[in-house]
């Protein structure tokens, strides 16, 4: 296990390594923040300035060997547009998107398991059918859309939920959490739901395929025949062996949720760190860009190895090594 | 309104409580206005960007203050006079404090002045040689050489408090900023909500409106939505398709105003240009003059644009010195595909050629659009367009002079200093010539007659004659088209009835001048 710990460390730091340089040298194709920060009849002589204020005179090269020296310090660089530190920006607005996100995958899980095992134990009910043709709708519509439409019946046209911001947040820990009023999860609403629909489809097709898979083996009929509750049978033994491909996809999506929550958080305006990360690649803010998808990488390393660790539990045949 | 109803109710609630416990208080007015974007900085020497500049008007003064309609007049200076051509001796206000309790004096100016140079925007002082304090309450600015429109730059000039700011610390000066204008920073969650407070000992009397709210609701859509809603009373660019329906919504209304920002198109009138093989055609008047009239502005303004633009009748708008009374683009070279291929014929190309044009896809309103509708139009005086369309993080560097890429540009210009000087020296004056002057050419243009009157112009003190000469400049370039004028951007805003808001032409949202019911 011991062994397995430091493997992964290792991984995970040849990964962000990796990110790293990848992104730093795909900034410079991306265009050049000093203009976008002086005005667009500046002189050479004002460029010039510009350029040394932000420690972009020198070559990229110079440029990453400091970034990466002052990084293993802990200095993460300081927004060019901003002039904050990189690292405070982003963590000023993950807790906004994680909420969103862990509200977006509760949401999915508590729908999509129930009515995933429900359509692999009766394949051919019309339920079922009903099912399925909606997580189809779910998988394909976009996330854009689906706000948009959101918006419009609940927000404009019922005035049942407000279109966009965060609302009153109650404080816990120094965290601002939108979570701890009635306010903050009259605005979490909407986004949530959108957010969570792709991934509740997904997850609910999982779990009816595994389910569907299971009920053929033998245990399963055995069990029945043993005198387990129909319930039972299908939550305690099927689910389980069901689960394990769900979890992995689970991993998967949650990282992927936190990545990529930027439509949703572009269109509900909600503040997290996507909307961030779009502003910055607007404006070629090379260091908040670099910074934020280190962490992204970094949160999907750790999700990874927290799935590995599920599976063990699930499942106690499956070892670490 | 459901929505509306419920919140009304709920805020009613809440005061009705407030009442019951503090006594009757007064009604305080607020507003919420959604931006379009949240702003990045609070410190006025940090950087440039509309939404930055909106809070940076609220928070400082400058000592000449530009109005709505761009004319100037005293701000944190009472007046000010030419001592001789060079020199300007500026009386301060007195009895301005700022938000800190701190009293504005001369050395504040002079320090602000000298903070510039070292800062990112040097450009705000460029003009200035020297400034010294005569006494508390006097300034003396010398320039280089005359230069007749001194305070109008001034009006860009925010000033900082000398002891607050140097301890401080720019950087902190985001987070913590410290101005004597109308309003003071109350708090600040990024990308969430930016609330200022009335400063009541405003030097120009009291804020009407007590709290102001802005928020930035990136998506357009969004915007329209949260103004509907009544989750905010003024949204600032409210989406050209969304124009009509918020329009026949009751208890809302559009207000829409010319902008400064002229759309037009730079020509490369150099030799061998990088987008076209052989010789630069466009380096003939005939050729430039022939693109003009292949162009249908009306089209583009009436199909891409919704109506909602303005096509430009010169360079600069009628309210700048430089504007020629009557002068019109459009009735100089109005659409004449005929006329255009008679052109191309003589000046011996009369099969057109092609080039590329460069074009933002995220800067101005519908500029993919519009690139796509050129490059219809000239293809039917036979002139190819390649259309290379980018973001606008990577345009400006793209087509940095001396442009090495490109042959046609499309972008935008606007003089908020209500002055054509500044932009003819930028744009048209000869490159590499004289320090500052024609570093964005774009199209390499080089007339000595204008470089004469541009010169001549930034070296009368006199604005009078200063409107004459750079009038004299109009007219040359107009008949020489190193450039296209095509339209005015149209500012459109969405706001609740109630709502008092009178858009200005530098876009600037300006809560001490609105007022709610």
């Amino acid at each position: 296990m011991l062994g397995y710990l430091l493997k992964r460390l290792i991984q995970m730091i040849l990964v962000l390594w990796i990110v790293s340089v990848i992104v730093f040298m795909m900034m410079s194709f991306t265009g050049d923040p000093v203009f976008m920060v002086v005005p667009i009849d500046a002189t050479d002589a004002e460029i010039a300035q510009a350029r040394r204020l932000l420690g972009l005179d020198e070559s990229l090269l110079v440029q990453y060997w400091k970034f990466i020296s002052s990084l293993v310090q802990g200095d993460f660089g300081r927004s060019y547009v901003f002039r904050q530190p990189a690292m405070t920006l982003i963590l000023e607005r993950l807790p906004a998107t994680v909420e969103m996100v862990l509200v977006a995958m509760v949401l999915a899980v508590i729908v999509a398991i129930p009515l995933g095992v429900y359509a692999g134990a009766n394949p051919n009910g019309r339920i079922s059918r009903t099912i399925m043709a909606g997580s189809l709708l779910g998988i394909s519509l976009p996330g854009f859309w689906v706000g948009m439409v959101l918006i419009y019946l609940f927000a404009v046209h019922w005035g049942v939920f407000p279109s966009s911001g965060r609302g009153d947040t109650g404080e816990i820990f120094g965290l601002r959490i939108s979570l701890l009023t009635l306010d903050g999860w009259h605005h979490i609403a909407l986004p949530a739901i959108t957010l969570s629909l792709a991934t509740m489809a997904i997850l609910l097709r999982m779990t009816r395929a595994g389910m569907m898979e299971v009920s053929r083996q033998d245990f399963m009929k055995f069990a029945r025949a043993k005198g387990v509750t129909r319930k039972d049978v299908l939550y305690r033994h099927g689910l389980k062996n069901a689960l394990i491909p769900v979890v992995t996809i689970f991993g998967l999506q949650l990282g992927d949720l936190i990545a990529f929550a930027t439509i949703t958080e572009t269109i509900f305006s909600w503040p997290g760190m996507g909307k961030l990360l779009i502003d910055s690649i607007y404006r070629a803010d090379r260091p908040v860009i670099v910074v934020y998808l280190m962490l992204v990488a970094l949160i999907f390393v750790v999700i990874n190895f927290l799935v590995d660790l599920v599976y063990t539990l699930i499942d106690p045949r499956i070892t670490l090594k | 309104m459901k929505y509306l109803s419920q919140s009304a109710l709920r805020a009613g609630a809440v005061g009705v409580a407030i009442l019951a416990a503090t006594g009757a208080v007064a009604q305080e007015k607020s507003v919420t206005i959604g931006l379009t974007a949240d702003p990045s900085h609070l410190y006025p020497l940090a950087g440039e960007e509309l939404s930055s500049n909106i809070m940076y008007y609220h928070l400082y003064d400058p000592l000449v203050k530009r109005s709505a309609d761009l004319t100037f007049g005293p701000g944190l200076a009472e007046s000010w006079e030419n001592v001789d051509d060079t020199t300007w001796r500026f009386k301060l206000r007195e009895g301005v404090t700022f938000h800190n309790g701190n009293a504005f004096t001369a050395d504040d100016v002079v320090f602000t002045v000298n903070k510039a140079r070292e800062s990112i925007r040097p450009d705000l002082v460029a003009n200035i040689a020297e400034i010294k304090a005569i006494d508390d309450l006097t300034v003396e600015i010398t320039t280089p050489q005359p230069y007749a429109v001194l305070p109008n730059d001034l009006a860009e000039v925010l000033i900082l408090d000398e002891e607050y700011t140097t301890e401080t610390g720019d950087e902190q000066m985001d987070l913590k900023p410290m101005g004597t204008g109308p309003y003071m920073l109350e708090e600040w969650i990024k990308e969430e909500k930016l609330v200022l407070s009335a400063f009541d000992e405003y030097w120009a009397g009291a804020p009407k409106i007590k709290t102001v709210t802005f928020r930035p609701i990136t998506n357009p859509a969004t915007r329209t939505a949260a103004l509907l809603t009544g989750e905010v009373d003024v949204i600032q660019d409210l989406a050209v398709r969304d124009v009509e329906r918020v329009r026949n919504e009751e208890g809302f209304e559009v207000i829409t105003r010319p902008s400064l920002l002229n759309v037009v198109l730079a020509m490369d009138t150099r030799e061998k240009s990088p987008t076209i093989e052989g010789d630069n055609p466009m380096t003939d008047q005939r050729v430039r003059e022939a693109i003009a009239r292949a162009i249908d502005v009306d089209a583009i303004n009436k199909i891409v644009m919704n109506g909602l633009a303005t096509p430009s009748e010169q360079f600069v708008p009628a309210s700048h010195t430089g504007y020629v009374d009557g002068m019109n683009f459009r009735e100089m070279y109005p659409m004449d595909i005929e006329k255009s291929k008679e052109l191309l014929a003589e000046a011996g190309y009369p099969d057109g050629f092609t080039m590329t044009l460069d074009a933002t896809n995220n800067r101005y309103v519908n500029d993919a659009q519009i690139a796509q509708a050129l490059a219809s139009m000239l293809a039917k005086v036979g002139i190819t367009l390649n259309l290379n369309i980018m973001p606008k993080s990577n345009f400006w560097g793209y087509i940095r002079v001396p442009t090495e890429n490109s042959s046609f540009i499309m972008s935008g210009w606007d003089v908020p200093a209500g002055d054509a000087g500044s932009m003819y020296g930028a744009l048209f004056y000869t490159r590499d010539k004289r320090e500052g002057y024609g570093q964005v050419n774009r199209g390499s243009f080089s007339n000595a007659e204008l470089d004469k009157l541009v010169d001549e112009a930034d070296a009368t003190p006199s604005l009078e004659k200063r409107d004459e000469i750079l009038q004299e400049a109009t007219k040359l370039l107009m008949a020489e088209i190193p450039m296209i004028p095509l339209h005015y951007e149209q500012d459109i805003y969405g706001v609740r009835d109630g709502v008092t808001l009178e858009p200005r032409t530098d876009k600037f949202i300006w809560a001490y001048d609105m007022d709610v019911e």
